[in-house]
């Protein structure tokens, strides 16, 4: 019992602790005030404590993106406005942000098709939480109804057909997107390069040979993980594998 | 007329006095009595009244060289009471140096003529190693230090000697450029003065590159001058193929390279020479330490035309020691802040219109590496939007380092009210006072005011006699950083529901249950045509069991039995055929029969049962068959289906 309760506490000491949601808004604010004596170093090391104790929500994560762009971090600064996006759509505001900070890039990706596909822009542009409620009630609402006017006659039977059509109609295209999202998330997978500097080799070793060199905050594809490599692809097609320190995953 | 007549009269009494020419005079000496290897000294040979024809051999020995040879005349005439006599003396100078150290004899010189040989005596020099001649004052000119005890910092002028105008720049405000000036000069005169150090080297001294440096122990990033010099006592045609040491461990920049061959006459140990300036450089060491700079060659080309010698001439290596800058550095001290700076704001405090630009001047100006210094930036209120700034060079000229830098910043204000802009410190270290220094420019205060573009006047308020609008002055222009959010719901996004296992079932339940009921209901469609052949069959077997009961009825009443059987044949018919079939004409049955696949003699055996159970039923005497044999015809009429 006793040694229980030493591993419980053991655990609970090392894990980060949470903040409640008095603290949690404690620590905002306290970044605000920050910001607002032009301390850019305090505001964004209160944000960033707030996106380790899980407070991630878009609101934090698009001002410790914008304190990371002022103190010059473009790498972090792309990789916090991204899970901004991420965590709550596109907005006007991160859009302009993330600009800025693309502008301050080193790397200029040439030859680049659309940055994101078809799939990822429509992922992107819609709410998936949203298309999972409406694809859900849309088809048990149509199958209901369907039931309905099997079991009645007349008047009834129609406006229930009726009404289950047009239920169905609605709840296919939301079980579409739902099924875009999943393979987005499934297939998909995105990272910034938070390094200075991350050499990108033609094989996973470290003796290989340098095909190219990547630099902070560019944002790229991630397709395969081995031995402490992983292997990224630009949006023009240029692949390699980069030492996985130097990237963040989305 | 007098006069002239009198000077003509004097001439006249000297020619016809017939001036006697007084006794031969032969000596030589020479004017140390102790020399080194490296040092020079001159040997004088005085002919005195030397008759005519007379032939002079100057001393030539192993033990020594001429490094040059000049001759003078004198004449001379006195007046005795004898009458005048005229004396004629020749003068040799030789510059000699000791080829190694012990006892030099200097044999004599000998002057043959038709009266006869003389000779002088034979002079003996005591030769030591190195150089026993007193040293040159230390190289501190203009570039250099002040000695100890000089606290006012003024160049030392050569030979040590004081400075008259000193004080009187010191206490002349505004005179700081002109005493600068007098310093440079002081300072090239006394490089100058270094090439009275160059050592003649043995074997080349005709001709001959010396490198020199102005100050041999300096500090990091301390300025010193290269100089590479040709000194020559031959003709020169052309000077080729250059080849300056690397210079590694320096910054170097150019100062002096003539394009064309000019000189100066230096006396150099005594012996006049002929000084071509080849190169001269900057220098700024990196790094501290003893650093050496290889020797520097040329190809000299001698003399002209068909007679021209190509030869080729190295420099000796120099060494200098290079300090580390001392501790204690302020803050914010670049490594190349290094020399005598001087750095002031230039801007128009005051008050200033809102969205009026105001310039602000650092100028930095002094001596050293102007290349390599590092101006702090300008900072201020984020109501003042400081832009990058433009940056101008200008050198201090030909020959020398240092000069003046301007940055040029653009100061927007983005409100009203006052601000300031702080002092800008520039800190470095004065290797001439060996300690660091910090130039401060003062702070700037400005008072923003909305001026004239602000709010529009009312409607109908005069305008006449007002200057025209000058526009918008708060420009507000889109860019930069979005402001941040001041709220935040602080709950991490909620999963979406695909991710959820129970999902994909919750999804897929609906659809599926619709699948099995249009499944089902495909189903039913297909079972309910099954149940119409069975019921077909059953209703045949039907049939067959009513005209089976028929024949019950074979003794009895005949309409009874006729209208059973018929009727048996007709709902037999009906299964068959699917649909009802009482009350059709013969036409039409027949039709019906046909189409269903049934053959004539089939038709005609089911009209003839028909049309003998109407008969029957309405005439039964008209029967001409028995009721069996009805029955019979009938059942053969049910089993032509099967």
């Amino acid at each position: 019992m006793t040694g229980a309760a030493l591993l419980v506490l053991t655990l609970l000491s090392q894990a980060p602790a949470y903040y409640s949601p008095q603290e949690a808004q404690a620590v905002f604010a306290e970044g605000t005030q920050a910001w607002a004596r032009q301390d850019v170093a305090g505001a964004r090391a209160a944000w960033e404590r707030l996106v380790s104790r899980g407070h991630s929500s878009q609101e934090v994560l698009y001002n410790a993106g914008t304190a990371a762009l002022a103190a010059g971090d473009v790498g972090a600064a792309v990789l916090y406005l991204e899970r901004a996006l991420r965590a709550g759509g596109e907005t006007e505001d991160i859009e302009a942000n993330l600009a800025v900070a693309r502008s301050r890039q080193l790397d200029q990706v040439v030859g680049a098709g659309l940055e994101r596909g078809f799939a990822q822009r429509l992922a992107s542009a819609t709410d998936a939480r949203l298309c999972g409620w409406f694809a859900l009630v849309g088809t048990w609402g149509a199958c209901l109804l369907f039931a309905l006017a099997r079991l009645r006659a007349g008047r009834t039977r129609s406006v229930a057909l009726a009404l289950g059509a047009l239920g169905l109609l609605l709840a296919l295209p939301a079980c579409a997107l739902v099924a875009t999202h999943a393979w987005v998330d499934r297939t998909v997978r995105e990272g910034v390069v938070m390094a200075a500097t991350v050499p990108v080799r033609e094989l996973p070793q470290v003796g290989a040979r340098v095909a190219f060199e990547l630099h902070a905050g560019l944002k790229l594809r991630l397709l395969d993980d081995k031995e402490g490599f992983v292997r990224v692809k630009l949006p023009n097609g240029l692949e390699g594998w980069a030492a996985r320190e130097g990237i963040e995953p989305l | 007329m007098r006069r002239i007549g009198s000077a003509a009269a004097v001439l006249a009494l000297l020619v016809a006095a017939g001036p006697a020419l007084a006794a031969t005079e032969f000596y030589q000496s020479v004017d140390r009595a102790e020399v080194g290897t490296e040092d020079t000294f001159a040997l004088t040979v005085v002919v005195s009244n030397a008759p005519d024809g007379a032939e002079l051999r100057l001393p030539r020995g192993d033990g020594f060289e001429v490094l040059s040879k000049s001759q003078s005349t004198q004449m001379s005439y006195s007046f005795g009471s004898g009458g005048g006599s005229m004396q004629r003396m020749q003068k040799h100078t030789l510059v000699l140096r000791a080829n190694q150290p012990g006892t030099l004899t200097i044999p004599p010189s000998v002057l043959k003529s038709d009266d006869g040989t003389l000779q002088t005596d034979a002079l003996t020099v005591k030769v030591v190693a190195g150089n026993v001649q007193p040293d040159p004052p230390p190289r501190r000119g203009g570039m250099g230090r002040p000695p100890p005890g000089n606290a006012q910092g003024a160049p030392q002028q050569p030979g040590n000697l004081p400075d008259p105008f000193a004080g009187l720049l010191q206490g002349l405000a505004g005179m700081d450029d002109l005493q600068r000036q007098l310093q440079e000069q002081l300072a090239q005169q006394q490089e100058e003065l270094e090439a009275e150090d160059a050592a003649i080297p043995r074997g080349d001294s005709d001709l001959f590159i010396r490198a020199s440096l102005s100050r041999d122990d300096v500090y990091v990033g301390e300025q010193i001058n290269y100089t590479l010099h040709i000194y020559s006592r031959l003709d020169l045609s052309s000077v080729d193929a250059v080849i300056m040491p690397k210079l590694e461990g320096f910054w170097s920049e150019d100062l002096d390279t003539p394009t064309q061959l000019s000189s100066d006459t230096k006396t150099v140990n005594g012996v006049p020479y002929r000084v071509f300036l080849l190169r001269r450089r900057a220098l700024f060491p990196v790094t501290a330490g003893t650093l050496t700079i290889e020797p520097a060659s040329a190809d000299i080309t001698t003399g002209f035309l068909f007679q021209g010698r190509r030869v080729q001439r190295k420099s000796q290596e120099l060494t200098l020691k290079v300090k580390p800058l001392p501790a204690g550095a302020p803050a914010g001290m670049a490594p190349g802040n290094v020399g005598q700076w001087r750095l002031t704001a230039q801007a128009a405090e005051g008050q200033v219109e809102l969205g009026q630009p105001i310039t602000v001047r650092l100028v930095l100006e002094g001596r050293g590496n102007l290349k390599n210094v590092g101006v702090p930036p300008l900072v201020g209120p984020a109501e003042l939007k400081i832009y990058e700034p433009t940056l101008t060079d200008t050198p201090a000229g030909k020959g020398k380092m240092g000069g003046r830098r301007v940055l040029e910043y653009l100061v927007l204000p983005q409100n009203t009210g006052t601000f300031t802009l702080p002092s800008v410190a520039f800190p470095y270290f004065d290797p001439e006072s060996q300690r660091y220094e910090v130039s401060r420019t003062p702070p700037l205060t400005f008072t923003v005011v909305p001026g004239a573009g602000g709010p529009a006047p009312a409607a109908g308020a005069p305008t006449a006699g007002l200057p025209p609008d000058p526009g918008p002055r708060n420009v507000l222009s889109a860019g930069g950083l979005r402001p941040l959010r001041v709220a935040a719901a602080l709950v991490p996004p909620s999963p979406p529901l695909h991710g959820a296992r129970w999902y994909a079932w919750a999804l897929a339940a609906p659809l599926a249950l619709l699948a099995l009921v249009l499944a089902g209901a495909a189903w039913s469609n297909r079972s309910r045509d099954v149940d119409a052949g069975t019921l077909r069959k059953q209703q045949a077997r039907a049939a067959r069991k009513r005209l089976a009961a028929a024949e019950r009825l074979v003794s009895g009443k005949a309409e009874t039995f006729y209208a059973e059987v018929e009727r048996a044949l007709l709902a037999f018919l009906e299964s068959r055929l699917g649909e009802p079939v009482q009350g059709l004409t013969r036409g039409p049955l027949e039709q019906k029969l046909r189409a269903a696949g049934a053959k004539d003699a089939l038709v005609a055996a089911v009209a003839q049962v028909l049309d003998t159970c109407e008969m029957g039923r309405f005439a039964p005497g008209a029967v001409s068959g028995s009721r069996e044999k009805l029955l019979d015809q009938a059942e053969a009429a049910m089993e032509g289906w099967s």
